[in-house]
């Protein structure tokens, strides 16, 4: 009976796990990576592109889309899932637009979509019977601005239907690596220029063939969304490279720096150590004089 | 009473509308826009039943939207004059039609030429040179006949539509006072004053 | 173990997989190729026709309305033709939806559907069946070649899973390896219609089992513009028509008595 556990969705494992959920996650796991990472007022999202075949039109292949004017997501998993859940998404905003004559707030269309990804459990009860729906095989970062508001916004929605708001996040092939590098390196208040270095540096983490590989979108202010072209990001790339390279000639430096340092502490200790030594030969000789003279 | 007229030129699609919200007999405001935006180049005039206009007209306007933020190109103006007419003729077969009339203008940038569709609310639809709705086209449309030129520049263009303008103010007895003006062409879409 | 995932489309397995796609693709890599070359002034087709049986009557194909047995390759619009690779009941309910999506656009927009739009709407179909009620997933790959103003000449190619993407040349079905291997060394970006012509014809040669083509086993198709009106122009080949064009191309079969005289 135990084999039932992991098919449907609403079945909870005698150690309470929803496997197909789990099973979801890996599906997201073996997607491309992508990263968002908010400044003091710039949120960025750089992206792992895989590299396009030769014959293929690079024009299809998306993976960063506007759902908005001010409102910009990322994905990571099934491309056919991404697709439909984002038309979805994209009906939403307009929707909302037109009864409440205001754009969606970046948590409203996150809450939507991470309520689309779960509905889909919901559901289940009446699919069970029937052969069982299975959840969105993706992950979604979500970035933007709220309209009439200057701070950035970064949100993370999972195949489970969670959603939560980050600083900076990774989703996709290796995320763990990345945020945790991002957990390292990542400030408050970063400015543009140092939130796209660190999107930049935090995706170098897992995509070896560089700038290449990479894609970067920058939003600004609400509605300012800007794509970098590959020289940008070949120059960022660069510039983290020298500053690795001076990093470790700068190691060198500072453990020779160190050696001699610890080496003339030792000699000087030495020195010392031989000056007492004589010090207190000379005392000792002293001393004798010294104990008669009252001295202590 | 409402009042709107276009005319396409060399490369440019004219649009005016009066600016008189009215109710009965009332006026209620004098600098109401009735011309929305649709897209990079596309313009729509409306006017009709007063609370009908607006909440067709951002019924358009967020489906053509809509149509450009999934397909990253917006409709064409051919593409979008059809849509408006399917929905304004569905809405006539409707529980609750929809009274609006409609000058739509745009300019194809595929086919860098300027279109204006001339659509009431019976879901009537016509490709045309010049249109109008409202009283003012009883005075407007033969002076039209007379003075249109498909490829005159837009100062010709303009000093047209204040012929039209004019010969309303002079004649009609319910002219309006204020109209708002705006082009479509090749850089977008703007307001101008006339 | 893996039959525990396998046997449901609509569920992942531990690793997220989605087994039933996979198989469904690699019934597809056994099934009759389709070749699709996109070139600066039009886009050609071709595909491979597995000959069922000696006493199929095909005479009506030939007499066929717009041309082609309508077994692989397909009208789906007057600006969109398409070639199908799988199971052949499901490209038939695939391609009738595909027309019906296209009308529904002209009554809608009274214009052409653009091509990726009408990709875009079988995708979610096929992602649809992926995903809800216990259903298998479409079991066909299809490469579509159509027209449109917004980016004038395209080549799609689409897989059960949902998912699309566009081409400049591409092959699905059996061989299409080799197929892909030889179009990227043959490819040049400025190709025009009739150089992609003899490059498909050149790839189907070398893809496909049988020695000498024929129509018999082949389809063909190309849509350009029309010159006068500048409308998008679709022809599928008929069986005579094929015959003549690898006669052209020094690709058909020979003349028994030629042969003979000529040894």
């Amino acid at each position: 009976m135990s084999r039932s556990y992991d098919r449907a969705l609403t079945v909870f494992s005698p150690d309470g796990h929803l496997f197909q959920v789990e099973y979801a996650n890996e599906a997201v796991r073996r997607g491309t990576c992508a990263v968002g990472v908010r400044g003091k007022d710039v949120v960025v999202l750089g992206v792992e592109k895989k590299s396009i075949l030769q014959l293929q039109d690079p024009r299809t292949v998306r993976k960063v889309v506007m759902l908005d004017d001010h409102i910009c997501l990322a994905f990571a998993g099934l491309t056919a899932d991404g697709r439909v859940l984002i038309d979805k998404a994209r009906i939403e905003c307009q929707s909302h637009r037109l009864t409440v004559e205001d754009p969606v707030t970046v948590e409203y269309i996150t809450r939507h979509i991470a309520g689309i990804q779960q509905v889909k459990e919901k559901s289940t009860i009446r699919y069970t019977q029937s052969g069982g729906v299975r959840p969105f095989g993706i992950s979604t970062l979500i970035v933007g601005f709220d309209p009439h508001d200057t701070r950035p916004r970064l949100y993370m929605t999972e195949p489970s239907g969670i959603y939560s708001a980050w600083k900076a996040n990774a989703i996709g092939r290796s995320s763990k690596t990345v945020r945790e590098f991002l957990e390292k390196n990542h400030k408050d208040d970063l400015t543009r220029d140092e939130t796209i270095k660190l999107t930049i540096k935090s995706l170098l983490e897992v995509v070896q063939t560089g700038a290449k590989n990479i894609e970067i979108s920058v939003m600004e202010s609400y509605g300012k969304i800007t794509a970098l072209d590959l020289s940008q990001i070949e120059a960022i790339v660069q510039e983290i490279e020298r500053e690795k390279e001076a990093g470790k000639t700068l190691d060198v430096i500072c453990w020779w720096k160190l050696l001699m340092m610890r080496l003339e502490a030792e000699r000087k200790r030495s020195r010392l150590a031989a000056t007492a030594a004589g010090q207190a030969a000379m005392a000792s000789r002293a001393g004798d004089s010294a104990a008669a003279s009252g001295e202590t | 009473m409402e009042c709107s007229f276009a005319l396409t030129g060399k490369g440019y699609v004219l649009i005016a509308a009066d600016t008189t919200a009215a109710r009965s007999i009332v006026k209620m405001k004098a600098d109401e826009d009735k011309i929305k935006s649709l897209g990079p180049h596309l313009l729509m005039a409306y006017s009709g039943e007063p609370g009908d206009t607006v909440q067709f007209a951002e019924y358009v306007e967020r489906n053509i939207r809509l149509y450009q933020i999934r397909n990253l190109y917006p409709l064409r103006p051919a593409s979008a004059a059809s849509w408006v007419r399917r929905a304004l003729a569905d809405s006539l077969r409707s529980r609750s039609p929809y009274s609006v009339n409609l000058l739509l203008g745009g300019y194809d940038t595929a086919t860098h030429a300027p279109s204006l569709y001339w659509i009431d609310y019976l879901g009537t639809q016509a490709e045309v040179p010049f249109a109008c709705h409202g009283y003012g086209s009883y005075f407007a449309l033969s002076l039209l006949d007379r003075y249109h030129d498909p490829e005159a520049s837009l100062e010709e263009g303009l000093a047209t539509l204040r012929r039209c303008i004019d010969e309303v103010a002079k004649r009609l007895v319910v002219a309006p006072g204020k109209y708002k003006v705006k082009v479509v062409d090749k850089d977008g879409v703007r307001e101008i004053e006339l | 173990m893996a039959r525990r995932y396998d046997s449901r489309t609509t569920i992942f397995s531990p690793e997220g997989r989605l087994y039933q796609i996979e198989y469904a693709m690699e019934a597809i890599s056994h099934a009759g190729t389709v070749l699709g070359v996109l070139a600066k002034d039009g886009v050609v087709l071709a595909a491979e026709k597995k000959v069922t049986g000696k006493l199929l009557d095909m005479s009506g194909a030939k007499e066929g309305g717009y041309g082609g047995s309508g077994e692989k390759i397909f009208l789906l619009n007057s600006n969109v033709i398409a070639g199908v690779a799988g199971i052949t009941a499901d490209a038939n309910s695939l391609v009738n939806y595909a027309r019906t999506a296209a009308q529904r656009h002209l009554f809608t927009y009274n214009e052409d559907i653009p091509v990726e739009m009408l990709a875009q709407r079988l995708c979610d179909m096929k992602q649809g069946y992926t995903q809800y009620g216990g259903l298998r997933p479409f079991g066909v790959s299809l490469l579509y070649a159509g027209y449109d103003p917004h980016y004038e000449f395209q080549l799609y190619h689409s897989d059960p899973s949902g998912n699309y993407s566009g081409w400049k040349a591409t092959c699905i079905g059996a061989n299409n390896g080799t197929a892909q291997s030889l179009l990227k060394q043959e490819y040049k970006d400025d190709i025009t219609v009739e150089e992609a012509i003899g490059l498909v014809l050149r790839v189907m040669s070398k893809t496909m089992d049988s020695t000498t083509l024929g129509s018999e086993k082949l389809e063909f198709a190309v849509l350009t513009l029309d010159q006068n009106t500048k409308r998008p122009k679709a022809k599928i080949y008929k069986p005579a028509e094929i015959d003549a064009l690898l006669q052209q191309h020094d690709l058909g079969k020979k003349d028994d008595d030629a042969e003979m005289t000529g040894a």
